[in-house]
C-alpha cells in the first residue's frame, strides 16, 4: 500500500491502486488454450443470460476452437438462424466481440447454427445434421433450462427433466464429453456450509430427517405423469384455473422433498439423471446467483430477471423493510465468473482431470452480508428519490430520508396487516366520499388506490420468493474444486479465465456496477412488461 | 516523449473543497438525529480548520481527514453519487471542462493530482473523462475509516514528489508538462513542470505566479483566454 506511484481506477477492487495487479498463477496441468485448440463445443442455451456472456468469452478469448455449434430454438416466423444472427449476435454483449473479431463474417466460418429443442428427442436437432455432427463434436454445453421458480409444474419438467434426457441422448449418440449447468440451490433448504462432493443418486435435502421417505427418480416421473393426468381428467370439474393447479402441485412436491422451489426440484432431477447413466463422461457446473458482470464483456452487463434483480428494483422504489438474516451471506457471482468458470472446467473435462460437481460462488471466500446490502439499496433509494422530479413530494421525502430496515419474517407480517388496514380504512373512507361528493370527484383517487395495492400485492410477492435464499436458509457454497480446477491452468489461460471471488470488491461492485447495470438494463424492459 | 497535464481539483476545477464535502456525510447520517449531531460537529469545527489551513495545508489534510473516523466504508462509496450531484457538480468552474479538453487534444495525459479522497474522485474523473488519478485513500478496518490516511499524504511537497513519480514510470517529459493549481500549497508541483499555469489564484499563488511570470488563467469567467502554449493548434 505504501507506494507513491499512480494509482489507477481499479473497477474490480473499487480503489485507485498502484501498478497492475499480480496476475495469478497456476501450475500448468492443464492449458485450455491446448485443450480447446481443434476442438469443436455444441453449446445448448446460448441465446441465454449466461449463454451469451460464455459465447462472447468461447468467441473472444479462444479462437484456438475449431468450431463452435450453436443450438437454437426457431421462434414463430424466424428460423434459429435467423434469430441468432439478428437477436443473439447483435445483443450488447456480444456487438463488441463481433467487432473485435473483424465482422459477421469472420465469425460466420467460425460458428455454426442448429435449429433445436431441449423438449424434443435428440434436443429437436434434424437427423440430417445429427449425422453431420457425429465425429466432429468433441464436448457438450448445455445451459439450457427453465429457471422461473414456480411455474406451472409441466414447464420445468419438460424441458430440465426430460430435456436433459433428451440431452442424454444426444450426447450418448454423438459419444461425446458433457458439461451440465445446474444451480447451487440443488442443495435445497439448507443452512451452513454445503460440500461439493455429496452423492447425486438419490439425493433430497431432507434425507437426514430420519423417517421411511426414499428418492428416486422414476418414482417422481411417475407421480409427474400421474399428477398430470389427474389435472388433465379434472380440467372439467375443478372450477380452480389449471395453470394455478400445475404451479401450486410443482411447490408442493418440491416442499415435500425439502427443495425451495419447483426449479431447484427439477433442477436436481436432472442432475440425477445424468449422474445414474453409467458410463456418461460428464461435469455439473452449479452457480450460484448469477448477477451483472464484473468486467467482460463491460463492467454492469445484465438481464436476468431471476437474479436479485427484482429486489434491487424493489429497492429503488423505496421498500424500507427487508427480512434478512443478520449473519447471512447472499450467494452471488458475476456473470463472467461463471462463464470463465464454465469454460475452466470445460478445459478439465475435455483433458479428462474433472471432479463431477463444480459450485460457483462467491462466499466461500469472500462473503457480502445481506445487511450491507440492504444498506445498498436503502442508499441507491436516497439518491433516485432525492433528484427525482415527477410524483409525490411528501412520498419522495419519505422514501429519500428513511434508512432501509433490516427486520425479522415476524415483524414483515405485522407490518403488512398494518399496512393493508390503513389502506382498508382509506378505501372506505373514498367510498364514503364518492356518495356525499359523487364519482367524479373521488374516483380518480380510488382508482391511484387500486394501482398502490396492486403494485404493494406484487412487491409482496417477489419477496416470498427471495424468502428461501435470505432469511430462511442460510448457504455458503465450497468452492474448492472449481479453485483446483483454475490453480491447474497455465499463466497463459489465467490470462484468459480468470476465476477470483475473492477479488471483488462488494460495495464498488454493488453500488457502481450492479445497480447501475440493472438501472441501466432491467429497468427499461421491466417498465415496459409491466405496460 | 510523452507529456502530461497534471490538474489540481479544488479550487482549481470546482469550488469546493474538503470540508463541504465532509459536511455532506455528516448532513446525510442513518438517522436524523445522528445527522443533526454530525453536523454540527463540522460546524464547531470549521473555525479550526480554517486557522489550520492558513498554517499548513497538510496539517488541515490530517485533520479534516480525521472527522471521517468511524463511517462505513459502504456508505462512503454509496453516498459518492449523490454528493457529487448535490455539492460538487454545481459548484464545476464553467471553462474546466474546456481547458481539460483542450489539453487531451492536443497530446497532453490528464492526470488529477489532489488530495480528495478517491470515492469521491470516481464521479468527478468519470464527468471530466480524466483516466489517471493520484489521490488520497483513506485506511479502513474492517470497512470502518480509522480516520488515517494511507501514507503518503497527498499535499505540498508530496504532490511534486509523486508527479515526478509517476513521469518516470509513464516515460513522460516534465519539461513538456504542465500544471494547473489555484494554490500556494501546490508551488513545489507548478515548479517541477515546464508550462505552471495559476488558475484562479489565491492572492499569495498570484504574487509567486507574477514574480516568476507564471500566466494566470481564470476558469470562472464564462471566457477564458489560455496561455499561448495551450493555443498552438488553433494557430497552426
Amino acid at each position: 500500500m505504501k507506494s507513491r506511484t499512480t494509482w489507477q481506477f481499479n473497477p474490480v477492487r473499487g480503489e485507485y491502486q498502484a501498478g497492475d495487479p499480480v496476475p495469478a498463477q497456476g501450475t500448468g496441468e492443464i492449458s485450455a488454450i491446448d485443450a480447446f485448440a481443434n476442438k469443436t463445443m455444441l453449446l445448448l442455451g446460448g441465446t441465454g443470460f449466461v449463454g451469451k456472456v460464455l459465447l462472447a468469452l468461447a468467441l473472444d478469448r479462444f479462437p484456438e476452437l475449431k468450431h463452435l455449434v450453436v443450438q437454437v430454438r426457431r421462434k414463430k416466423n424466424m428460423s434459429g438462424e435467423q434469430r441468432f444472427y439478428s437477436e443473439v449476435l447483435q445483443s450488447p454483449p456480444l456487438r463488441p466481440i463481433v467487432e473485435r473479431a473483424g465482422g459477421e463474417s469472420v465469425l460466420r466460418k467460425k460458428l455454426q447454427i442448429v435449429e433445436g429443442d431441449l423438449d424434443q428427442p435428440l434436443c429437436g436437432i434434424p437427423a440430417d445434421q445429427i449425422e453431420q455432427l457425429k465425429g466432429k463434436v468433441d464436448i457438450v454445453v448445455n445451459l439450457a433450462g427453465v429457471v422461473d421458480f414456480d411455474p406451472p409444474v409441466n414447464e420445468s419438467f419438460e424441458t430440465n427433466v426430460y430435456g436433459t434426457q433428451h440431452l442424454i441422448e444426444l450426447v450418448k449418440l454423438l459419444d461425446v464429453k458433457l458439461v451440465h449447468v445446474s444451480t447451487s440451490y440443488v442443495a435445497g433448504k439448507k443452512d451452513g456450509r454445503i460440500p461439493e462432493n455429496v452423492p447425486i443418486e438419490s439425493y433430497f435435502p431432507l434425507r437426514d430427517v430420519p423417517d421411511e421417505r426414499q428418492f428416486s427418480v422414476n418414482q417422481e416421473l411417475k407421480w409427474y405423469e400421474e399428477f398430470i393426468e389427474e389435472i388433465r381428467n379434472t380440467r372439467g370439474t375443478n372450477p380452480r384455473p389449471a395453470r394455478e393447479r400445475l404451479r401450486e402441485g410443482g411447490m408442493n412436491r418440491a416442499q415435500y422433498w425439502g427443495w425451495t422451489n419447483t426449479y431447484t426440484y427439477t433442477k436436481s432431477i436432472g442432475e440425477q439423471l445424468i449422474a445414474n447413466t453409467p458410463g456418461l463422461r460428464y461435469a455439473i457446473v452449479r452457480p450460484a446467483i448469477v448477477e451483472s458482470s464484473l468486467r467482460f464483456p463491460f463492467a454492469g452487463w445484465n438481464e436476468g430477471f431471476t437474479t436479485s434483480a427484482p429486489l434491487v428494483l424493489m429497492g429503488g422504489e423505496g421498500v424500507k423493510g427487508w427480512p434478512v438474516r443478520k449473519d447471512g451471506p447472499l450467494e452471488i457471482i458475476p456473470v463472467d465468473l461463471v462463464a470463465s468458470g464454465i469454460l475452466i472446467v470445460t478445459a478439465a473435462v475435455l483433458c479428462g482431470k474433472n471432479k463431477h460437481v463444480y459450485h460457483l460462488a462467491s462466499a466461500d471466500q469472500n462473503p457480502i452480508m445481506l445487511p450491507r446490502l440492504v444498506a445498498f439499496l436503502g442508499m441507491n433509494s436516497r439518491y433516485k428519490h432525492k433528484h427525482k422530479k415527477s410524483g409525490n413530494r411528501l412520498a419522495n421525502l419519505w422514501k429519500a430520508y428513511v434508512e432501509t430496515q433490516v427486520i425479522t419474517v415476524e415483524s414483515l407480517q405485522v407490518r403488512r396487516a398494518r399496512m393493508h388496514r390503513g389502506l382498508d380504512v382509506i378505501h372506505a373512507a373514498l367510498t364514503l366520499g364518492k356518495t356525499i361528493l359523487g364519482p367524479d370527484k373521488i374516483s380518480p383517487y380510488l382508482k391511484s388506490l387500486r394501482d398502490t395495492r396492486r403494485q404493494i400485492r406484487q412487491q409482496e410477492i417477489t419477496l416470498d420468493k427471495f424468502l428461501p435464499f435470505m432469511f430462511h436458509n442460510s448457504f455458503v457454497f465450497e468452492t474448492r474444486n472449481i479453485r483446483e480446477a483454475a490453480h491447474m491452468l497455465t499463466n497463459e489461460d489465467l490470462k484468459s479465465l480468470q476465476w477470483d471471488p475473492e477479488a471483488i470488491d462488494w460495495a464498488d461492485y454493488w453500488v457502481n456496477i450492479h445497480t447501475k447495470g440493472i438501472e441501466k438494463w432491467i429497468r427499461p424492459v421491466f417498465t415496459t412488461r409491466k405496460a | 516523449m510523452n507529456k502530461a497535464a497534471f490538474y489540481d481539483l479544488d479550487g482549481t476545477l470546482l469550488s469546493c473543497n474538503l470540508v463541504t464535502m465532509h459536511a455532506y456525510y455528516a448532513r446525510n447520517d442513518r438517522s436524523l438525529i445522528k445527522s443533526i449531531y454530525q453536523f454540527t460537529k463540522v460546524l464547531l469545527s470549521v473555525p479550526l480548520l480554517f486557522g489550520l489551513d492558513l498554517y499548513s495545508r497538510s496539517l488541515f489534510n490530517v485533520f479534516s481527514f480525521r472527522a471521517y473516523r468511524g463511517m462505513h466504508r459502504d456508505r462512503l462509496i454509496g453516498l459518492a453519487d449523490d454528493l457529487f450531484e448535490v455539492t460538487l457538480k454545481p459548484s464545476i468552474f464553467p471553462q474546466a471542462q474546456v481547458l481539460i479538453n483542450t489539453t487531451r487534444d492536443l497530446g497532453y495525459r490528464n492526470v488529477l493530482v489532489t488530495g480528495t479522497l478517491d470515492f469521491t474522485i470516481r464521479p468527478i474523473a468519470l464527468h471530466f473523462g480524466i483516466d489517471e488519478v493520484i489521490c488520497n485513500r483513506l485506511e479502513f478496518k474492517n470497512h470502518i475509516a480509522t480516520g488515517h490516511v494511507l501514507p503518503p499524504l497527498l499535499a505540498e511537497n508530496e504532490k511534486a514528489r509523486s508527479i515526478r513519480e509517476y513521469s518516470k514510470e509513464k516515460g513522460i517529459d516534465l519539461a513538456q508538462s504542465c500544471a494547473f493549481s489555484d494554490s500556494s500549497a501546490d508551488v513545489p508541483m507548478l515548479t517541477a513542470v515546464g508550462y505552471p499555469v495559476a488558475t484562479n489564484p489565491t492572492r499569495r499563488l498570484r504574487r509567486v505566479a507574477l514574480h516568476k511570470g507564471w500566466p494566470i488563467l481564470e476558469l470562472r469567467e464564462t471566457s477564458s483566454i489560455f496561455p499561448p502554449f495551450l493555443r498552438p493548434a488553433k494557430a497552426l
